[in-house]
């Protein structure tokens, strides 16, 4: 463990609570008592980045990276900086280079060193950037929209789509939406026991539903099997099986599930999203993915994915204006959605508007890497006395 | 006769008989259905026939299954036609020369091609003589010439110089780049017949480029 000052401490413990111009003040006590204290450099640097003060920032994190070359936090403050200032992409290039060095397990690192590269014209070692990154993590989907884009310039909107459907089936974020439509906002942390699940219906599906968040589809189907044996017009617990069954890559299975829900209920949300989903995944269904999907915006209108849905599915049928018109709703919804600023961005490129492009990617690249709260992990390793 | 027709097909998905499931999409496409209308008007109802057989037990989970596998063996019967069909208009497409930005070109191309377009895509740095050399060897009557630096932009006017030398007045010349989507007088300033604002321009502008060809023959 590092030691730091009884002001860094508390300069941290107000940042942590985002009180931010209180923390700032902190850090500038801390630095009164020792200047080369790189703790309160660097969470002086997040702290001015938060405000939008990137020169200044970019300063704090250059003298901590000064005190300590091992810094990490510093590094990550620094590149951000470089990155939102904007045409620093040189310096923006070494700073997660070094960051990549410093800790070179952490995936957004190279994710990026590559946006640094891209946006320095550097495609090739961007793209090298980007594949590390899913070595180390082939579950990081902004490495995959970013080869998705890369795509889409060298090769077109064909090749680059199903990178984008890809990136966006291993976005965490799609199965949020199914489960925010039941109601449902976190994983749960007990285990679903049937036999301990009360015999009626509503009892039934809600913790199938919960089951299925959980990932144990197994509990799940023997749920929606005793809802349907009562009543097998039941369209949410049809839909829910269909839910289970495309989890598990029986789109056919999931497709009949969802048809007979939709049948029953026309504007079930759950079996819409689901029967969407099963169509843009198959070749030459790209007009029914849309059409269900816009049925699906209705029954959904205030989840931006579901515009997002509607948008991919119409990139496929090269409508790009409309595209366009879905993912700025999407965007309007959620600022911080990283798949609808990728899609965004896209979107831009066809129609050659490259530095607004460029923008959403940016923002993209932002909203992503402050989702995962990723300085308080470099800051918390850091201050426990590794780099990594 | 469209609920009796799902109901065989549904039967034979349950019956595991994936010759019968072709027999049945076939009579059906024999009795005027086309290929794009056979997805809707016969395969989802008897996939949601499935589907509600399943959940009142009619058939059972391993039944569902193999049931499935059949409709996967029969789904490229009936899934609409994938690829635009082609259009048999030939479209040059490069970046003027003393350019390299690809970009642009590549996603314009990319979507052209997509919808059936036959496109000679010339690359990169393409001199005016290249130009004309392919259209006279392709006979295309369109030709998209890219440009994103403005000097470069003013340039285009040669291609236009050295098609009219040739006596290919007739030639739709469409540019296509930021120093174009600036200041679109630029455009007939150097012989350009319309401006190409990116993919979704460039199909629309094509398509009715090619109405106004085909008024009067084309091809």
């Amino acid at each position: 463990m590092t030691a730091r000052s009884s002001q860094v401490l508390m300069a941290e413990g107000l940042a942590r609570s985002e009180q931010v111009p209180a923390a700032v003040e902190a850090c500038y006590d801390a630095l009164a008592v020792n200047d080369a204290e790189p703790f309160a450099h660097c969470l002086l640097a997040h702290l001015l980045l938060e405000g939008d003060f990137y020169d200044e920032a970019i300063a704090e994190a250059t003298r901590a990276i000064e005190l300590d070359p091992d810094c990490s936090p510093a590094y990550l403050a620094l590149g951000l900086a470089y990155d939102r200032r904007g045409g620093m992409w040189d310096q923006s290039v070494l700073v997660w280079h070094e960051l990549a060095e410093v800790v070179p397990d952490l995936v957004t690192a190279h994710v990026q060193l590559g946006e640094a590269f891209g946006a320095a014209q550097f495609e090739e070692e961007a793209i090298d950037s980007w594949k590390r990154a899913l070595e180390l993590d082939p579950k990081e989907a902004r490495a995959l929209y970013n080869l998705a884009i890369a795509a889409l310039k060298r090769e077109g909107m064909a090749t680059a789509l199903p990178g984008f459907r890809k990136a966006g089936e291993l976005d965490p974020s799609q199965d949020d939406l199914f489960f925010a439509l039941l109601g449902i906002r976190s994983v749960p942390d007990r285990v679903v026991d049937p036999a301990k699940v009360r015999e009626d219906r509503d009892s039934r599906l809600g913790a199938a539903a919960l089951a299925a968040r959980a990932d144990d589809l197994f509990v799940t189907a023997e749920l929606v099997r005793m809802v349907l044996d009562e009543d097998p017009d039941d369209a949410d617990a049809l839909a829910l099986a269909a839910f289970t069954y495309l989890k598990q890559e029986a789109a056919n299975e999931a497709m009949a599930c969802a048809l007979r829900a939709v049948a029953i209920k026309p504007d079930l949300a759950t079996a819409l999203y689901t029967l969407g989903v099963v169509y843009s995944r198959r070749a030459g269904l790209s007009k029914h993915a849309a059409r269900v999907f816009i049925a699906f915006t209705k029954a959904a209108s205030q989840h931006a994915l579901a515009h997002v849905l509607l948008a991919e599915s119409l990139l496929g049928l090269q409508r790009y204006s409309q595209s366009k018109k879905a993912y700025r709703v999407a965007i309007r919804l959620d600022p911080a959605c990283v798949r609808a600023r990728f899609g965004l961005a896209a979107v831009h490129l066809t129609e050659g508007l490259h530095a607004e492009a460029d923008w959403e990617v940016r923002r993209a690249a932002y909203y992503d890497t402050r989702r995962q709260g990723l300085f308080w992990r470099l800051y918390d390793e850091y201050a426990e006395g590794g780099a990594s | 006769m469209a609920t009796e027709d799902a109901l065989r097909l549904y039967q034979a998905f349950v019956g595991q008989d994936p010759a019968e499931a072709i027999r049945v999409i076939e009579s059906v496409r024999a009795s005027g259905v086309t290929q794009a209308q056979l997805f809707d008007t016969l395969y989802v109802p008897a996939m949601a026939l499935l589907g509600g057989a399943w959940a009142n037990g009619e058939v059972d989970e391993f039944a569902f299954t193999q049931a499935s596998v059949t409709a996967e063996q029969v789904g490229s019967f009936v899934v609409p036609p994938v690829g635009r069909q082609d259009t048999g208009v030939t479209v040059v497409v490069g970046v003027m020369q003393r350019d390299r930005h690809t970009v642009g070109k590549d996603i314009i191309a990319a979507a052209l091609k997509e919808s059936g377009y036959r496109v000679n895509d010339l690359g990169l740095d393409v001199r005016p003589a290249d130009f004309l050399e392919r259209i006279e060897e392709t006979g295309a009557r369109i030709v998209i010439v890219c440009a994103e630096m403005l000097a470069v932009a003013h340039s285009v006017v040669r291609v236009r110089e050295m098609l009219t030398t040739a006596g290919h007045d007739d030639i739709v010349v469409l540019v296509a780049g930021s120093p174009f989507s600036a200041e679109p007088a630029m455009a007939r300033e150097v012989g350009a017949n319309g401006i190409v604002h990116g993919a979704e321009s460039a199909l629309r502008v094509l398509g009715k480029v090619v109405a106004d060809l085909e008024g009067g023959e084309m091809r």
